[in-house]
């Protein structure tokens, strides 16, 4: 018992370390890696095989021969399970002919999502418990965490100048902000009352994770195994927190909800139990929770058809985003190497890495803007802030490939999407006011500023074809609420693996260089570069250079 | 009560008997005399530059005390090297915050809220590892708002109140180290357009009159000295560059920053061409409330060559 308390702590722990440290971390989708379903679904789904499936592979084997250790041991959904079902209520003991639900609906829920993913749509994002508990502790734990961590250090302040502590008295913690995180939390707090129930309610009737691994654990190499001692107390069937002995004749084990804890081993009070290799027990085949090979069809049907319904959405994408009659939110721009939006779709698990290791925030989850497929699916927030035409972390932490990985001397390449100005809201052409805050912080001098006899200051245009849409220009803009320069997916590469971003931009005529940050412009033509002021002179004074007048 | 911090209390003292303590400190005869250099200007390398500029206003110990805490204020707000002007040399910060220390003030940092990335700004300036060579943690990023505290501008007319780092408004003494460029929304940027660095809402000053804003919050934040690094001036295309640059190897320092911004702008060819003073209105209007003085043709300039 407590090796599996320490294992459990160990794992959750590595969980925790390379999640929070996701982006410099190599590796850090290692544990969604291992969820069989999810990679399995997303290789289905998105028609290709996921890059990395062998840490499913090495669970798949594990199961195999040792049963569902990897339930009991390593799973952080289960181990927090565990945790909190500690926490709310010691349940009391289920009397397994009036439980609310049997155990086989997860099979059923299996089921339901590999009919789905059949037909290429994904739902394995509802119940993949690798993709719920990253999203759980990416987006609902770790924000409050550094929200609380920052509160202690503003009432460290005043301590920290007084001494002289640079380190405190600088340190800026980050303050990742989600939407639609409230969800999340709601759906935990659902999984962890679940306790009232029974231990282990998630694992027990619904993970369809669990579910896969019993199916291919239902005689492993090394399992529970009674001695003659055995007098059929009952007490090990009662404290089974997954209902895996049979509360009549608790000789039966129905290994493929056993999670091998071995609390029966430790509680009986024969010394009667014990795991390891041996002979081959009969199990009557009416005692196992293995599904109706009917119901299964059944949901796997259903999972189909319910995917069929989502494909008729408003907001489904069957090929080009910008084909005819595809009807998508305005300002959906989806991160940088993002697949064709369908497969994207089919591909991203929605576990909310990319999110986590995007180290300005800008990657958040949609809600139902983009239709029910769209679900907690990334989209960058330029509002929120930029997303930093350097970095690479989206898509170097995807476990499913649905984000690209990018070069670092590609990405300066990868445009997701083109700035539009609204010029009703813009100070400058609007409001008459000297602004050029999209200017001074645009990476790629792609906007151009011309001065107008009619207005009386230098007015702002976006040069489409160098702007990368990397939202520099709508995160600064000084107007409130909606920027006056905000970014649309106008012109985004959304391109398929191994396929070129230079290329492909450069066959478009984009123009999409970072300014060199160690040259000056003496070279580049033209009067005023950087701030074209071309001849016709301004309204109130002829021929001066932005920003002076005629002085008086 | 409004509360005000002690570098607060000391401006406004400053500007309250600012003249009854110069006359204090000055015998009457001595003062007659020799009048203090107004504008330093000092050619050549910046090391010695800076050292000679600021010794002609009267030593650091004017402006520097024992225990004294010092903000430095450089450019460092965009992440590009110091070929490109956008921001102050390492070495004007440098050596200031040297000078600083041997005049034995307590404490020193260098301080800007910039608007590029935070880290890469610190970097790719040359002024974190620079300053880093003296004391480690001495130049920082500042934009956690949990790091600034509102204050309000009782002279403003435009912006009336702002949040300012906390660590400028516990320093004694504000040292501002612009380096002299163009600004394609203020015409230039010196020492008065650099304030902007020391606040958190710099975005709200566009949307209110930017000229007006920025003599309000130099009507709040004022400089007592005003190093002024014209090694190398962004002539067009500033803020940002990449524009053309040029190299009058010049240091320009006062303990007047408008006289400084003055001096700056009539020293150097804008966009091609010469200009006055009073054409950048944000200079204009802080001689017209008596910030300081923009008629450097009244001021006594001094020029050297180190």
């Amino acid at each position: 018992m407590r090796f599996r308390r320490t294992a459990q702590a160990v794992f959750l722990a590595i969980f925790l370390l390379i999640l929070a440290g996701a982006g410099p971390i190599a590796g850090s989708d290692l544990f969604l890696r291992m969820d069989p379903v999810l990679i399995g679904v997303a290789a289905l789904a998105g028609r290709a095989l996921a890059w990395a499936f062998i840490p499913a592979l090495i669970v798949f084997v594990s199961a195999v021969l040792f049963g569902r250790i990897f339930c009991g041991y390593i799973c952080p959904m289960g181990t927090t399970i565990d945790a909190t079902d500690t926490c709310i209520s010691r349940p009391r003991s289920i009397d397994e002919n009036s439980r609310p639900i049997s155990p086989r609906l997860k099979y059923y829920i299996l089921a339901f999502i590999a009919g789905a993913a059949l037909t290429g749509v994904t739902f394995v994002f509802w119940a993949a418990p690798l993709s719920l508990i990253t999203r759980f502790y990416a987006m609902v734990v770790y924000p409050v965490l550094l929200l609380i961590i920052d509160a202690a250090l503003s009432l460290l302040y005043p301590l920290a100048s007084l001494l002289d502590i640079r380190p405190l008295m600088f340190a800026e913690i980050p303050n990742p902000r989600y939407s639609a995180q409230i969800f999340v939390l709601m759906f935990f707090a659902a999984v962890f009352a679940a306790s009232r129930f029974s231990p282990r309610f998630w694992c027990r009737y619904l993970c369809p994770s669990g579910a896969f691994l019993g199916m291919v654990s239902r005689k492993p190499l090394i399992r529970r195994h009674l001695e003659s001692g055995c007098n059929q107390c009952g007490i090990c069937a009662d404290k089974c927190p997954m209902g895996a002995i049979d509360r009549d004749s608790p000789q039966i084990t129905r290994h493929s909800e056993c999670i091998v804890c071995r609390q029966c081993a430790q509680i009986c009070p024969q010394n009667a139990i014990y795991f390891g290799t041996g002979p081959i027990e009969n199990i009557p085949l009416r005692e196992s929770v293995s599904p109706g090979r009917r119901q299964f069809l059944v949901s796997g049907l259903a999972g189909a058809a319910t995917a069929a319904v989502t494909l008729t959405g408003l907001h489904v994408v069957a090929g080009d985003e910008a084909e005819k009659g595809v009807v998508r939110p305005a300002r959906l721009i989806r991160p940088p190497g993002a697949l064709p939006e369908f497969d994207f779709l089919a591909a991203c698990v929605r576990c909310g890495q990319c999110m986590s290791a995007c180290p300005t925030n800008t990657l958040q989850p949609v809600w139902f803007e983009a239709g029910f497929l769209g679900i907690f699916s990334p989209a960058v927030t330029p509002r929120r802030k930029y997303c930093d035409p350097e970095c690479t972390a989206c898509g170097r932490v995807c476990p499913t490939g649905a984000i690209s990985r990018i070069r670092a001397q590609e990405r300066a390449w990868v445009k997701i999407g083109t700035a539009v100005i609204y010029r009703q809201q813009c100070l400058a052409w609007e409001y008459e006011k000297s602004c050029m805050v999209c200017d001074e912080v645009c990476p790629y001098d792609a906007v151009e500023f011309e001065k107008r006899p009619d207005l009386a200051y230098p007015v702002p245009h976006v040069i489409e074809d160098k702007c990368s849409g990397c939202g520099h220009c709508e995160h600064a803009c000084p107007v409130y609420n909606r920027a006056a320069i905000v970014v649309t997916p106008m012109n985004a590469l959304r391109l398929s693996p191994g396929e070129s971003f230079e290329y492909e931009a450069k066959s478009r005529g984009f123009d999409l260089r970072l300014e060199p940050k160690d040259k000056t412009a003496e070279t580049r033509a033209g009067p005023y570069p950087g701030s074209e002021i071309p001849d016709a002179p301004p309204r109130e004074s002829k021929g001066l250079p932005p920003g002076f007048d005629e002085g008086g | 009560m409004k509360k005000i911090g002690r570098r607060m209390f000391l401006i406004q003292a400053q500007r309250m008997f600012g003249l009854a303590g110069a006359s204090l400190l000055f015998p009457p005869a001595l003062w007659a005399q020799q009048k203090n250099t107004d504008i330093a200007v000092v050619k050549g390398d910046i090391e010695p530059a800076v050292k000679k500029a600021v010794k002609m206003l009267g030593g650091i110990d004017r402006f520097v005390k024992n225990g004294s805490r010092v903000v430095i204020k450089p450019n460092m707000s965009f992440d590009s090297g110091p070929e490109r002007a956008s921001n102050t040399h390492p070495a004007v910060v440098k050596t200031l915050a040297e000078m600083c220390r041997k005049a034995g003030a307590g404490r020193v940092l260098v301080l800007d809220n910039p608007l590029r990335p935070a880290e890469q700004c610190i970097e790719n300036s040359g002024i974190g590892a620079a300053c880093s060579s003296l004391e480690k943690g001495m130049a920082q990023t500042v934009t956690d708002s949990s790091r600034f505290s509102e204050v309000e501008i009782s002279n403003g007319k435009s912006l009336k109140k702002t949040e300012v780092i906390k660590e400028v408004l516990n320093a004694d003494v504000l040292i501002a180290a612009p380096v002299a460029k163009s600004h394609s929304g203020a015409g230039v940027s010196l020492s008065m357009k650099g304030m902007m660095g020391l606040i958190y809402n710099r975005r709200v000053m566009h949307r209110l009159d930017l000229h007006e804003s920025i003599a309000d919050l130099a009507s709040l934040l004022t400089p007592q000295l005003t190093v002024i690094d014209a090694s190398r001036v962004l002539s067009t295309a500033g803020p940002g560059g990449p524009g053309k640059v040029l190299t009058p190897e010049t240091i320009i320092a006062s303990a007047d920053m408008v006289a400084a911004d003055a001096y700056a702008v009539s020293a150097f060819e804008w966009y091609g061409g010469r200009y006055n003073p009073d054409q950048i209105k944000h200079i204009r209007l802080a001689h017209q409330r008596k910030l300081g003085r923009m008629d450097i043709g009244n001021l006594k300039i001094d020029k050297t060559t180190v």
